[in-house]
Order: structure tokens, then sequence, then C-alpha cells
């Protein structure tokens, strides 16, 4: 009643504002030209660089008749299961690592500080020389790898990349580890440093200590940081294209190629662009929906450090 | 200071806006005379500076423009696959491989313009071969024309580590002249050598599935020397249920992939490309290879070290007889969509004048011959060099073949698809009977050449 009271004094009625002045968000003038004209140059680098560039790519790999000669080629169907293999023990193998070595990365102490320094050298330093590097490594003949073998135990060493499509894709997906690791440690341990003192001491008066500390407070804490950081990494390694590609080079005999590298070889080597384009494409399915969980995690606010 | 506002940012971009479209006239006429072109970065810087100086002086010359880019041989692939997919071209291109894998395809598509009158000139004194190797099939007029503009030739020689041979106790010369039997020599090598270097392997056979070329070029040799020439025919027909060309097969396949299981070829041969057996070969892993052009000599810079290296031309083949080379045609195409199509083709002009391509090549220290058979009779040089000799002359005086993608473009992909290299790979990691492995690979071949009916005229 005291509303209506108000409107019964005779204040004028706010008259609804029309779309116009709505599209214009409240601004006036020539401050409005000036927001479009700073809002062009965005649009347009976004129009080139992303919009243009996606729908290029769906009308590249539009045709059905790319996907079904993708899905009866052996080489594509050996590519899909190396991917999931990639994404399933890559990506999972380094983030339960990545969170226990945070954990341990938390102890006090000069050196702790000075051996985080040294583990995070693998991410800081540039991958293609180092993916390069371990590809000479790894050579049979002549790599550091088989001479320290031969040198300490006198053994020949396995063709690491030569004939075995497991030893070949294991060696991919552990330098794929090695390299990203200290990445998504550090990440977690920025994560465990913004959990509050004095929820740990609690739960050290209530009998969590060790273990139980773990699964009972910094666990569920991290829960969600953890699941969106392996969404993430999962969405980044589904496209990478440069460990596969610098190990094993999708050897041997083809056999260790993921989508993204297949993907490059039919649009370059076989020169087929358009069936390169739809490997690429045929991670679709996998990667919308990780990005729609991802983005539904990022709105979730349940359990927020 | 004067201020900015909205009526100043208007009018000025108006008055670029329009200086630009009253502008555009004279920069396009400007341009007319510019030609751009893409051409691949050599192996050695020699070969660069070689193509540097042909364009200062057609430059010289013509007084048209010549906007190159020298671009290494992958990038440079994926360069000219993106141009041609997006229809934003440059005016000539040549790659290495654009006989084998971009010009048959590209030709089919009818995406490449006509070049007849570009090699009229000089037609007659092209090498044979040669002169076959730039017709390609164009699946729209539905007939053959000149699609690539040749202005250098390769052929595949052996190459050999001499001092190897000799610490094995044997002598190059006592080589013998069969194919099979050429490689056999090599075997009892391999332990004699092992006494004292640890790794060190009989030949380096590219049984690879990783391309571009010389993984082919190998399996296509002992092709040949088995007497399974005929696979593919000049009328773009595949012959792959004729019992001799099925014979060849399985004999080359059962040789390559048998001399990789004894153990004779680096293991790692699986997964080379064009560079790894360089290396390899440089790094004296084997003692032995078949490797496209003398690319192997000419980067060594040390001369004793060259001359430890023989370079042969080809054995005979398993029957005895002379068998003829594949010849690899190095050459240049004018894409459809180039703006200045006429600087294209008078650059070309004056490129493949033998005068001019014989110095061009020459001072690219002969890596690559000139497709002119008069022109290295006629000059010395390309004999006067243990290298250059043999090279020379199983490539312009022996006998020759062109390579299978010019019959039939869907060869190109065969090539592209590595299907000899994926025959060999399942018999070395699955255990694939060669017949079978065959079969496989018969069908493959097949389905890829099903896309490109070429109609009989």
């Amino acid at each position: 009643m005291a509303s209506a009271s108000v409107i019964d004094v005779g204040r004028p009625v706010a008259r609804p504002r029309s779309l116009f002045s709505r599209l214009r968000g409240g601004l006036q003038g020539t401050e409005y030209a000036w927001a479009i004209a700073f809002c062009i140059p965005y649009v347009g680098v976004f129009i080139a660089f992303v919009i243009f560039p996606v729908f290029y790519g769906l009308w590249l790999g539009h045709s059905p008749s790319l996907y079904i000669e993708l899905f009866h080629d052996p080489i594509y169907q050996q590519t899909i299961v190396n991917t999931i293999l990639y994404l399933a023990i890559g990506v999972n193998v380094k983030m339960f690592f990545a969170l226990l070595l945070s954990g341990f990365f938390m102890r006090k102490g000069w050196w702790v500080k000075g051996l985080l320094m040294v583990y995070v050298l693998p991410w800081a330093v540039p991958a293609l020389p180092t993916f390069i590097s371990i590809h000479w490594m790894l050579n049979t003949q002549w790599g550091l790898v088989n001479n320290v073998l031969w040198d300490m135990f006198g053994i020949d060493g396995p063709g690491w990349l030569d004939t075995s499509r497991w030893l070949a894709l294991g060696s991919v997906i552990t330098t794929y580890i090695w390299k990203n690791m200290p990445f998504w440690t550090v990440i977690l341990l920025a994560g465990r440093m913004a959990i509050p003192q004095e929820l740990y001491e609690a739960a050290e008066v209530d009998g969590a200590t060790g273990i139980r500390r773990f699964i009972h407070v910094s666990f569920p804490l991290l829960a969600n940081l953890y699941l969106v950081c392996t969404l993430l990494s999962t969405i980044f390694t589904l496209g990478d294209f440069n460990t596969a590609n610098f190990i094993s080079g999708g050897g041997p005999a083809l056999s260790t190629h993921v989508l993204a590298t297949l993907g490059i070889r039919d649009a370059f080597e076989i020169a087929r662009p358009q069936l390169g384009v739809a490997a690429v494409l045929s991670s679709l399915p996998l990667m919308i929906p990780l990005v729609v969980i991802l983005m539904h995690k990022l709105r979730t606010s349940d359990v927020q450090l | 200071m004067t201020q900015i506002t909205r009526r100043t940012v208007l009018r000025n971009s108006l008055a670029v806006a329009a200086v630009g479209s009253l502008a555009r006239p004279f920069i396009a006429n400007a341009a007319a005379k510019t030609a751009t072109v893409w051409w691949t970065q050599g192996f050695v810087p020699e070969e660069d500076a070689a193509f540097k100086k042909v364009v200062e002086d057609y430059q010289k010359q013509s007084g048209n423009i010549i906007d190159y880019s020298l671009i290494p041989f992958a990038p440079l692939m994926q360069k000219i696959v993106s141009a041609i997919t997006s229809s934003d071209v440059p005016d000539l291109i040549s790659h290495d491989i654009n006989d084998a894998v971009l010009v048959p395809q590209n030709a089919w598509d009818d995406k490449i313009v006509d070049a007849t009158d570009v090699i009229e000139a000089q037609k007659d004194k092209l090498h044979p071969t040669i002169l076959l190797g730039t017709q390609y099939y164009n699946n729209v007029s539905k007939k053959r024309g000149t699609y690539l503009i040749p202005f250098k030739t390769a052929c595949v020689p052996l190459h050999i580590w001499s001092s190897l041979v000799e610490k094995a106790g044997f002598k190059v010369a006592d080589a013998p002249k069969t194919w099979d039997a050429f490689w056999d020599f090599f075997k009892p090598m391999q332990p004699k050598l092992r006494e004292t270097i640890r790794n060190v392997y009989a030949m380096g056979l590219q049984c690879t599935t990783t391309g571009p070329a010389d993984g082919n070029n190998m399996f296509n040799q002992f092709l040949i020397a088995n007497g399974g020439n005929s696979i593919i025919t000049k009328d773009g027909k595949p012959h792959l249920d004729d019992p001799t060309v099925k014979e060849a097969v399985i004999k080359s396949l059962s040789y390559i992939s048998k001399a990789y299981k004894d153990g004779y070829i680096p293991s790692g041969a699986l997964s080379w490309n064009d560079a790894d057996d360089n290396n390899a070969f440089h790094s004296k892993l084997f003692i032995a290879d078949f490797d496209g052009t003398i690319s192997t000599e000419v980067a060594i810079k040390d001369q004793a070290e060259r001359d430890d290296v023989t370079t042969m031309g080809l054995t005979n083949g398993n029957d005895g007889k002379p068998m003829p080379a594949q010849l690899g045609i190095g050459g240049a195409f004018i894409p459809k969509g180039a703006k200045n199509i006429d600087v294209a083709k008078d650059f070309m002009k004056f490129l493949i004048q033998p005068t001019v391509i014989n110095d061009y090549l020459k001072n690219g220290l002969g890596r690559w011959i000139p497709p002119y058979p008069d022109v290295v009779k006629n000059d010395s040089w390309w004999f006067a060099d243990p290298h250059r000799k043999p090279y020379t002359t199983e490539a312009l005086v022996d006998p020759t073949v062109p390579g299978y993608p010019v019959f039939n473009p869907g060869w190109a992909e065969v090539n592209a698809q590595q299907v000899w290299g994926a025959a060999e790979a399942s018999i070395i990691r699955d255990g694939t009977e060669p017949k079978a492995a065959a079969e496989a690979a018969f069908k493959k071949i097949e389905a890829i050449l099903a896309k490109y009916p070429i109609v009989q005229s």
C-alpha cells in the first residue's frame, strides 16, 4: 500500500524504454558512436579469425561421404583408439600425480621450493626442441637411452619408436605427462594454498589427520577445481598435435596417430584437406559435451574455495 | 592540440577510403608486371643462390618483377594445398613433388592452367620420358594437357660407403649386376663389420609408411626389377590381375620385408621420412641405399668423405636385362585463379631455355639435371664428377619411364597413402603373408583408382 500511496501523490510514471534505447545500453550521443567504433576492430578480428575459420572448416568437412570413408579406414579406427587411450591415460595419470605432488609441494622448507623450480622446468622449456630431443634419445641405434642400457648393462634396448605400437604410444603418453604435469601441479598447488588453515586445525581437533585429512578436507574442497582442470586438460589434449607428431610421428606404420596428427596427414600429405578437416571434426561429439560440462561446472558454486 | 571528435574520425575514414579507391587502378596496373612465385628451398644454399640469380637475370631482361618465396619442402606442401583449397593462389608454383602428388590431382580437377604454349619452343629438345611425364589428364576437358612445365629431372641412384665395403673385406667393383643379387652382396658384410662397429646394417631400404617419396621410389624399382612395370599403363589402366604383375609385387614385398626381418635394415626404417634415410646414410648406419638425387653426396662438404661414397646407376633387373629407371620430373605449374599468368609463363619460358637452365642447375651443384639430353651431352661438367656421371647417365642416357601418377592421378593418392609401405609393414609387424599383403594392397589401389575413371580417346 505504501508504494501505491507514493504513486498516488502524483509522481510521474516512468515510461518503458524503447527497443532502440535498450540496444544503446543507456549510452547517449557520441558515447554510443565511440562504443561502436571501439567494438568494430574486435568484432572484425573475431569474425575473421574465429567465426570464418570455424564455419569454413565446417563447410570443408560437411560431406557425409568423408565420414563414411574415414570410418572404413583401419588407420582412422586405430587413431580413435589411440586418441581415447591418450586422453584417458595421459590426462588422468597426469592429473592424479599432479594432485598428489601438489600436496608434497605444500611442505615447508627451502629445498622444497628449490625442487619445485626444477620440477616446473619441463613445462617452462619450449616444447618442440624437447620433443625432438626425446625423439632422438629414443632412437634405437644411437639414442641416449639405448646407449646407456648398452654401456651400463650390456643389453640392446628395444626399438622404442620402431616396431611396437604400444611402446611408441607409451613413449608419446609418457612424454605428454612429463611435459604437462608441472603446470597442473602448480594450479592445484594454488588451489591447496587457498584452503583456510583453520579448516585443517578444526579437522585435527576432530581427529582427522594424514590421509583422513586429505579425504575429508582437502579433496572435497579441491574436487571442483580438479574436475574443471581435468575437463580443460582433456579439451587441450584432444587438439594436441605436437607430442604425437614429434615423438613418434604417428609411426610405426601409422599406428600411433591421434586425431590431430591424422587430420594434418590427410590434409597435407595425402593432399585431401576436406578429409583432414573431417578427421578433426569427428572429435566434436566428444568435444562439445566436454565444453558443455565445463561451462556448467564453471557456473557451479556449491563448493568454492 | 586538435580534438578528436566523431565527426573528424568519420571524415578522415571517408577520406582514406576515397584515396584507396582512386589509387586502386594504379596499384593494379603496377602489379600486372609482377608474378608471385613459390619455389622449393634447396637442400644446399647454392641451389637457392642459383635461383636468385636466375630471377635477377630475368628481371633485368624483362622489366617484370618476380616476387618469390623460397619455402622448405614440407611447409610449402601445406601452403600449396591450403592455397588451392581456398582459391587464393600465387602465379607460379614449383615443388619437388609436383609431378607425383600435386599436379596429377589438380590437373584432374581442372585447377591448373594448360602450359602447352610455354614448352612449345623447347618441346623437341625434351627427353621423351619427360615430355610424356608432363601430360596429365583433365577430368573436365576429358583429355590430357601440359600441366607441368618441366625444368629439371632426377632419378634414383645407388649410394654405397666404399670404406665400409672394404673394411668388411669386399670390393664395390665385385657387386653383382642383377638387382636382388646386388642387395644380397651387402648382407655378409654386416656381421663382419659388427665385429668392430656395434650398430651397422647392410642396407637402408626405406620400407616406410611416412612419405612422401623414398619408400615409393624404392618399391617401384623392386617392382620394375621383378618385371612388374606394367602395373599401370600409359592409358591410365591398372593391370593388377596380370599374373606377371602380381608375382612381381609379391616378390618385391617378400624381398624387402625379409631383409628387414632378418635384421639387415635399421628398425627405424619403418617410419623414416625422406630426410631420415639421408641422415642415417651420413651417420654410416648402413652400407648402401637407393635414394633419389645425389643430395646425400652434395651435402657432404669434406672432399675425402664425399669421395668415399660410390654413386652407381641401376643394375640389371632380376632377369639379367637392363631395366628402366623411374624419372622424377621437377617442374612448375600455374594454378587457375593466378592473377598474372602472362608474367608467370614468360618467366618459365626464360627459365627453360637450355643455357639458362643448364647454368641454374650447375650453380645448384648438379643435384638436379637439365631435362634436355643434348645439353648434358654437350657439357662435360655433367660427366666430370664420379657422382654426377652415373647419376646423369641413369637419368638421361639409360632407359627410363615416368612416374605412375602421370598415367592415372589416382596413383598419386596410392603413393601418398604409402600403400606399399603399409603392405611391407603388415608383413613385418603383423606377420601377414606377402601374398595376402599384396592382395590387400591391390584392393586398396582398386578402391582409389575407381575414383578416377579415365575416358579413352
